[in-house]
């Protein structure tokens, strides 16, 4: 690591002007199915984290979207009751499945 | 880093034909590369493959990986949770030192850039999950292409000059670092990493500059740990705690999240799965190519100059190997200037494409201990997608 002289300059940058008054991160409409099911999917996967983390996954088998939901309950916290839980299982699978159960 | 036996088996079937399309189910293979960039620009930031706005996840096109320093308006984003404040006063924001010390500390930025040694580091940020699209089956998390990464130079102050003026306790052990990064929802945990203070080293900084600019605010403005030769899970951004501890806390990021199957091979299968496991910590060997592309038409007997990085968790990289002929035969690129081992190594190799058709262009890293990257179909799968390295093979057709 190399060593460098101290600075005394007092680095003022222009960009940083944004961050003192407040950024603004763009909003991303991204395209999600519409289908049976989809209330509960607005209403209990979008508190945490955009719908970009469920679209990237891709096509997915029944046990994985199940194994997802799980996760989000058990590890993250994510008040979802069971009812909600399989109807956002059979949402996920009819929607983004790839026709195999396990 | 246990690639003894993927180095054997990576000489031994390099002789095979590369089957790139027609894949096993489970067999390991080249990450996805076909995504775009977005048409909506983040703050400070150009376009960027876009995985979620909410928190922030953007990956650098794999064309900008042909220079030593990834440019802050294109270095990747990532983070775990979504209350990201958007508001950084740098007059009055401050970082706290407790626990494990004789002197509890506020640090004003302002204090940092005056009353420390200032130094600079050049080093590569890769996620531990960068380039897991590769695995089948898909492992949990972001399906990554290759541009999980970066390499900056980065400037602040040393992390041990910090401690050594708090002073630490005796029986101190462990540092936990926070960020201002928070859940929506006060029961999911957040993100803090625990370091063993044993780990540290004089490379360890606080960083409040990147490649000559203030820090971006998405790369965690106005602070952030950087901890070279480490995966990016650790580089805690918006840094505002550090705590010293006794006794290692268990926390899901660190228990469930970023670690992989404490074997030789770091891998298992998803029948199963490993009961040890271990946190990914330092990087193994890894190149890209970053031009040409995937699906790039090269004119015959033209001069192509292939250009990538190369890089490793700090052992330094010796020679990136090219081959044109699927792994029969490698021959050596030339290597740029030594930016400090824990940097990119840039690398060219020119030649003249004398068959028309299709050519598979790969590169394969070394490191000074001999390690080598594997072709991707010797990696074995892990649950968590992390640490791939494999050989980079782009296709490109000469007309
Ligand atoms: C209480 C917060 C919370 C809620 C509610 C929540 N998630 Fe998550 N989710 C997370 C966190 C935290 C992560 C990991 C974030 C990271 O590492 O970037 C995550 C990650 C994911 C991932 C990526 C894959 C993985 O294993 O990390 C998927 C897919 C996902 N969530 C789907 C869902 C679905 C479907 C729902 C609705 C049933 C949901 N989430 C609701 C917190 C939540």
């Amino acid at each position: 690591m190399k060593k460098i002289v101290l600075l005394t300059a007092l680095s003022i940058s222009a960009l940083f002007a944004q961050v003192k008054e407040s950024v603004e991160v763009p909003y991303i409409p991204f395209e999600i199915k519409m289908g049976k099911g989809f209330d509960a999917v607005q209403a209990d996967c979008l508190m945490c984290h955009s719908f970009g983390y469920i679209l990237n996954q891709g096509p997915q088998s029944r046990k994985f979207w199940r194994g997802k939901v799980d996760k989000m309950i058990e590890e993250f916290k994510a008040p979802i009751d069971k009812k909600d839980a399989k109807i956002i299982e059979d949402y996920l699978f009819e929607n983004y499945g790839n026709g195999k159960e396990q | 880093m246990k690639r003894r036996d993927f180095f054997k088996t990576s000489i031994a079937a390099s002789a095979a034909v590369l089957g790139t399309t027609s894949l096993a189910a489970g067999e390991t293979h080249q990450p996805n590369e076909t995504r775009q960039v977005s048409k909506y620009a983040f703050p400070e930031k150009r376009p960027l493959i876009t995985y979620s706005d909410r928190p922030p996840l953007l990956e650098t096109p794999l064309s900008v990986f042909t220079q030593e320093f990834t440019p802050n308006d294109q270095f990747f984003v990532r983070w775990h949770l979504p209350d990201i404040p958007t508001h950084i006063d740098p007059d009055t924001y401050t970082i706290h030192i407790n626990g494990f010390v004789k002197k509890e500390l506020k640090i004003s930025i302002q204090e940092l850039k005056t009353d420390f040694e200032q130094v600079e580091v050049n080093a590569v940020v890769q996620c531990g999950g960068n380039s897991r699209s590769a695995f089948t089956p898909i492992p949990g998390g972001i399906q990554w292409g290759s541009g999980a990464m970066g390499c900056a130079k980065w400037k602040g102050v040393r992390l041990k000059d910090i401690l050594d003026k708090a002073g630490l306790l005796e029986g101190a052990k462990w540092i936990g670092f926070n960020g201002r990064e928070k859940a929506a929802y006060f029961k999911t945990p957040n993100f803090v990493r625990e370091i063993e203070i044993d780990e540290l080293d004089d490379h360890v900084i606080i960083a409040y500059e990147m490649n000559g600019e203030d820090l971006p605010y998405l790369n965690g403005y106005p602070l952030r740990l950087v901890l070279p030769g480490y995966y990016s899970d650790s580089w805690v951004k918006m840094l505002s705690n550090i705590t010293v501890t006794d006794k290692y806390k268990s926390l899901f990021f660190m228990d469930k999240a970023y670690r992989v199957p404490d074997n030789e091979c770091e891998c298992e299968t998803p029948e199963n799965l490993a009961k040890k496991t271990k946190p990914i910590t330092i990087m193994n060997v890894k190149s890209v190519i970053g031009y040409p592309e995937n699906g790039a038409k090269i004119y015959h007997n033209s001069q192509v100059v292939v250009r990538g990085v190369a890089w490793d968790g700090g052992y330094g990289i010796n020679k990136v190997l090219i081959s044109l002929d699927d792994g029969k035969t490698w021959e050596e690129a030339e290597l740029k200037e030594d930016l400090g081992r824990y940097s990119y190594r840039a690398f060219l190799f020119g030649f003249k494409p004398k068959k028309y058709g299709k050519l598979n262009i790969m590169a394969k890293a070394v490191n000074s201990l001999g390690e080598e990257q594997p072709l991707s179909k010797d990696i074995g799968w892990n649950r968590g997608g992390y640490k791939y390295n494999g050989i980079h093979v782009v296709n490109v057709e000469v007309v």
